[in-house]
């Protein structure tokens, strides 16, 4: 910290390359954000009509007014949260703990285990529909949330036990020991200890899966049919039509109306991150 | 002994009593998976025909289930799988509706209306139709009637002197024209391919005659044919001389019809359900009164003529034998007594249904559109109509390597020719 | 203490839920689409037994090649891209911007959070011809490059590297985020004792900073790898395979086998040859890994 202040003038000058660097990710991770939004302001002829870097010749609310109504974003939310928070809970807990016992618990079939869940991220998931669908029909699973909810968690899993063994297998294990003997059971050491420490790995996790089953559209649109049973994403397709027709205005205000909560999320969990960090620091 | 037998009876009833009463009150549940949004087209219309049925009828239940034009062939494979098709679905590829079909997931629906005494409904021209795409058998709800044809910008050919092309040369002389006007002469998708094997349709169609592609599927044709070869090498040679523009593969449907709504490309093949957008004002910048519609012109020693038209009926609508019941007839009649009137007066949508008499406000365009569907003496069907799914399949991606150059009229029909074997 | 560690019933509570959901919902179908491969037809033609066919017919098949090719082709080049950018942007963060990086973090992240359908439409219009320039070949038309203006989604060659290009740019802030996690694990120490031996720069991050990330670099590596190998959205979405099936990666050409040509026996058996190669790309992965650190 004291030598980054230290730093004379000529140092700021040299890390001119470097800012234009920086400004240059930052330019190409912005802009289509922006873009997004003014597109999904557009007339419908402006989207071949005029550049796509053009502003909006009026600023047609009414395509958020149509997304929200006619392309039921409204219902698409509630879907998405309902089964995007039990999901996201459900796979970073039991993935979590699962690496747990698999890289610190010492058992016979530990790597056995470990190559059991790489399986599954080699295997493409679109092989797995069919069965999957006559289990969900057998067990009158279609169109529930239940079915999105526990094939999300199976889905993610793999790369929870994959990431999370990873940091686990740079975890102090003097700590641990320590703990035991003076007498905590290995629940407490996971609870109290393990899960603080790698906190940071797991709220990466847990943001990659959200990402993963926010923007879900396969499984969605496999296993449900009824309108009231889709998430988000399946609204994007909402404005297509049967020749091959696209409405753009609406399909991006839908674009738009769930980028906004994303971000939102991530600015969250990015914040949970940086607390971890600050904690971190503080006891190291 | 008795006394016994006597409580089981007793038991039974008790448990069944309930069950039989339900039965008595249980509601039907009508299901419709489309590919439309609830609102849109002749879903619109059958979920508003429904609503009120289900006003009077409070036994009868009306549910929307939606898949995207995408998914739908994954979902219906599922569903057959699980035996769990909904009342009623749409199915994009004839092949799959006739095996469906087979397998009684699909009813004859010329049965099913003659049961509930609704078949007159249906516009025989309609039926004929749809029949004729999954091999004589009425499977499919004529939902839709379309007409295909060119679509032109009268104000451009009137700028140009040029006069509506009756034969092939004369549209490929007229397109050379504009070209050198530096106007494109065609606006056509070729990310979505149906748009450019359409092409190739209609100059066998007028090279054979309208029956080129039945006679392909009965197998007296091969689309390794001279005629067949000489269609693709005329759509390939209109793509080479840059008739459709540049990068006419990464063109989307919506962007090549605007292309020629703007007024920059001076013809569009397309289907009549295009009306919609031809008519709105916001779209159409040349103004409705400036498009004009010709038939597909005739082929030097060709057997086809310009009254037989590209006709179809939409997507298919089919219906689950499984769930035939008197409550569904009793559905099926109230809705399709009312369809072919309601689709027109509300969205203006022609289909395979009769209408007493006509809307008074119809745009002219859309009138004058019904009046070449009414005179059409004959009617063939789109490319891949009477293909496999692999064919089709085959068929569409191919014709983009066509139409660029990066294949040859003679390897495009090979392969398409094993596909269909 | 040894007691506590090998204890099988909390293995069981740990391990047990887990491995539970996963066996049912992802084990069971995976070892039964393995079966579909002895069989021919689909759900609605019904099934027909037909022994190791699929296998025989996969090495005759040209378009599984070029569709094994492109894929192949396609995730070198893609998961190179995502993790060295990844990780040219994790350094960035911690040696340059510090703790001014969660805000730069947070932008370059964003198009992690876009819908395929957004981004993949942008990069079409970017990359647009027709109706209207797209912003390249409009600069390309500025600088007075007419000759190179072309319809680039529009040709094989050209598609590829437009579809590498979003892909690359839609994951790198990924992996940026996941490498700064490792990095940040570092202890300042360890940093530290380094510079005050002279280590600094290229010398620091080749010798010091590499070796000890270099296990989250080979987990990234591995898990790009088997994402790229299996794209599927953003293919479909930005050119649907074309032109023609030029840019056809295997995951594609299942789906198109198993429910356009319904053929669900050689749509499972194209999947279980793109599950070998991913398995056969983790092991040579690992074992350059194992190698590179003896």
């Amino acid at each position: 910290m004291r030598n980054s202040r230290q730093k004379s003038i000529l140092q700021h000058l040299s890390n001119i390359p470097v800012l234009a660097l920086v400004l240059l990710a930052v330019l190409v991770s912005v802009y289509p954000v922006f873009w997004i939004f003014i597109s999904s302001l557009k007339g419908v002829e402006e989207f071949s009509g005029s550049p796509m870097w053009a502003l909006p010749k009026e600023l047609h609310w009414e395509n958020y007014a149509r997304a929200w109504t006619e392309g039921k974003m409204s219902t698409y939310f509630l879907n998405s949260i309902l089964t995007v928070v039990p999901s996201l809970t459900l796979v970073v807990l039991l993935g979590v703990s699962a690496a747990f016992g698999i890289e610190i618990m010492q058992w016979r079939f530990a790597n056995l285990t470990t190559l059991v869940f790489l399986t599954a991220i080699m295997v493409p998931l679109q092989i797995v529909i069919l069965p999957l669908f006559t289990m969900y029909f057998a067990t009158r699973l279609l169109n529930t949330h239940l079915a999105l909810i526990i094939t999300y968690v199976a889905f993610g899993l793999p790369l929870v036990v994959f990431f999370m063994t990873g940091y686990f297998k740079t975890f102090s294990r003097e700590v641990i020991e320590a703990a035991i003997m003076d007498g905590a059971s290995i629940y407490q050491v996971f609870f109290k200890i393990a899960l603080p420490m790698v906190m940071n790995a797991v709220v990466t996790v847990a943001l990659v899966q959200f990402f993963f089953m926010w923007n879900d559209l396969l499984v969605s649109l496999t296993f449900t049919t009824s309108p009231d049973m889709r998430t988000v994403q399946s609204g994007l397709l909402n404005f297509v039509g049967q020749y091959g027709q696209r409405e753009w205005g609406p399909t991006f205000a839908s674009v738009a109306i769930t980028v906004a909560p994303t971000v939102l999320v991530y600015l969250f969990l990015n914040q949970l991150v940086m607390k971890g960090l600050a904690s971190g620091a503080v006891k190291g | 002994m008795n006394k016994k037998i006597r409580y089981t009876a007793l038991a039974a009833f008790a448990v069944l009593a309930p069950i039989g009463l339900m039965a008595e009150a249980q509601s039907k549940r009508v299901v419709f998976l489309s590919v439309q949004n609830a609102t849109e087209g002749f879903t619109g219309v059958i979920g508003k025909l429904a609503a009120e049925y289900s006003k009077q009828n409070t036994n009868v239940a009306y549910e929307y289930q939606n898949a995207p034009q995408a998914d739908l062939a994954q979902k219906l494979q599922l569903l057959t799988a699980s035996n769990s098709l909904p009342t009623m679905y749409n199915v994009a590829e004839p092949s799959l509706l006739m095996q469906l079909a087979e397998k009684g997931q699909a009813a004859d629906i010329e049965e099913l209306f003659k049961q509930y005494g609704i078949f007159d409904k249906l516009n025989p021209a309609a039926v004929a139709l749809q029949k004729s795409i999954t091999g004589g058998k009425l499977l499919g709800l004529p939902l839709e009637l379309n007409i295909e044809g060119i679509w032109y910008n009268k104000k451009l050919f009137a700028d140009n002197g040029i006069k509506e092309p009756t034969t092939w040369d004369a549209m490929m002389a007229a397109a050379a024209k504009f070209k050198t006007a530096g106007i494109q002469p065609f606006a056509a998708s070729g990310e979505q391919k149906w748009p450019i094997t359409r092409l190739i349709n209609g100059y066998v169609a007028r090279k054979y005659g309208a029956d080129a592609m039945a006679r392909v599927a009965k197998g007296e044709l091969k689309v390794t044919d001279a005629g067949f070869v000489e269609a693709a090498r005329a759509v390939q040679d209109m793509g080479k001389k840059g008739y459709f523009g540049a990068g006419v593969n990464t063109l989307d449907y919506g962007s090549a019809q605007d292309l020629f709504l703007q007024g920059k490309a001076a013809m569009f093949y397309m289907g009549s359900w295009a009306l919609g957008s031809l008519n709105d004002p916001k779209q159409n910048k040349i103004g409705a009164e400036n498009v004009g519609f010709f038939n597909f012109p005739t082929v030097r020693g060709g057997k086809g003529t310009r009254n037989e038209w590209s006709l179809n009926t939409g997507i298919a609508t089919a219906i689950n034998p499984k769930q035939n019941d008197a409550a569904l007839g009793a559905w099926l009649k109230y809705v399709f007594s009312n369809y072919g009137e309601r689709a027109l007066t509300d969205n203006g949508q022609i289909s395979g249904f009769k209408v007493a008499k006509l809307p008074a406000n119809l745009p002219a365009l859309t009138k004058a559109t019904l009046a070449k569907l009414g005179a059409a003496k004959n009617a063939y069907l789109w490319f891949e109509a009477k293909f496999s799914n692999k064919a089709s399949s085959v068929a569409g991606d191919n014709v983009q390597l066509l139409v660029t150059g990066d294949m040859t009229p003679e390897n495009y029909l090979a392969e398409l020719q094993k596909a269909l074997n | 203490m040894q007691g506590t560690l090998r204890d099988w019933k909390a293995v069981l509570v740990f391990v047990g839920p887990a491995l539970l959901i996963y066996t049912i919902i992802l084990l069971v179908p995976i070892v039964w689409s393995v079966g579909y491969t002895f069989f021919s037809g689909s759900p609605l033609a019904g099934f027909k037994f037909v022994g190791l066919d699929n296998y025989g017919q996969i090495w005759q098949d040209q378009k599984f090649k070029e569709a094994l090719w492109f894929g192949t082709k396609y995730a070198a080049v893609v998961s190179l891209g995502q993790v060295i950018l990844g990780l040219l942007l994790a350094m960035l963060y911690m040696f340059y911007l510090r703790k001014s990086s969660v805000l730069i973090r947070t932008l370059v992240f964003l198009p992690v959070v876009l819908p395929t359908v957004a981004s993949a439409q942008m990069f079409a219009k970017l990359f647009a011809i027709a109706p209207q320039y797209g912003l390249v070949n409009s600069l390309l038309q500025g600088l007075g490059l007419e000759s190179w203006v072309q319809g680039f989604l529009g040709q094989a060659n050209s598609a590829f590297w437009v579809i590498a290009a979003m892909d690359i740019w839609k994951a790198m802030g990924f992996y940026a985020v996941l490498l700064f996690a490792g990095l940040v694990e570092i202890p300042e120490e360890v940093l530290e004792a380094a510079r005050i031996d002279g280590a600094q720069g290229w010398t620091l991050s080749r010798f010091v900073v590499m070796p000890l990330l270099m296990p989250i670099i080979i987990s990234s590596l591995i898990f790009s790898l088997n994402g790229t190998l299996k794209v599927f959205d953003s293919i479909l979405a930005l050119t649907g395979g074309g032109p023609g099936t030029t840019t056809m990666p295997l995951t594609l050409y299942m789906y198109k086998v198993s429910f356009t040509y319904n053929d669900y026996g050689y749509g499972s058996t194209v999947a279980l040859t793109l599950a070998v190669q991913c398995v056969l790309v983790t092991l040579l992965v690992l074992w350059r890994s194992r190698k590179g650190q003896s």
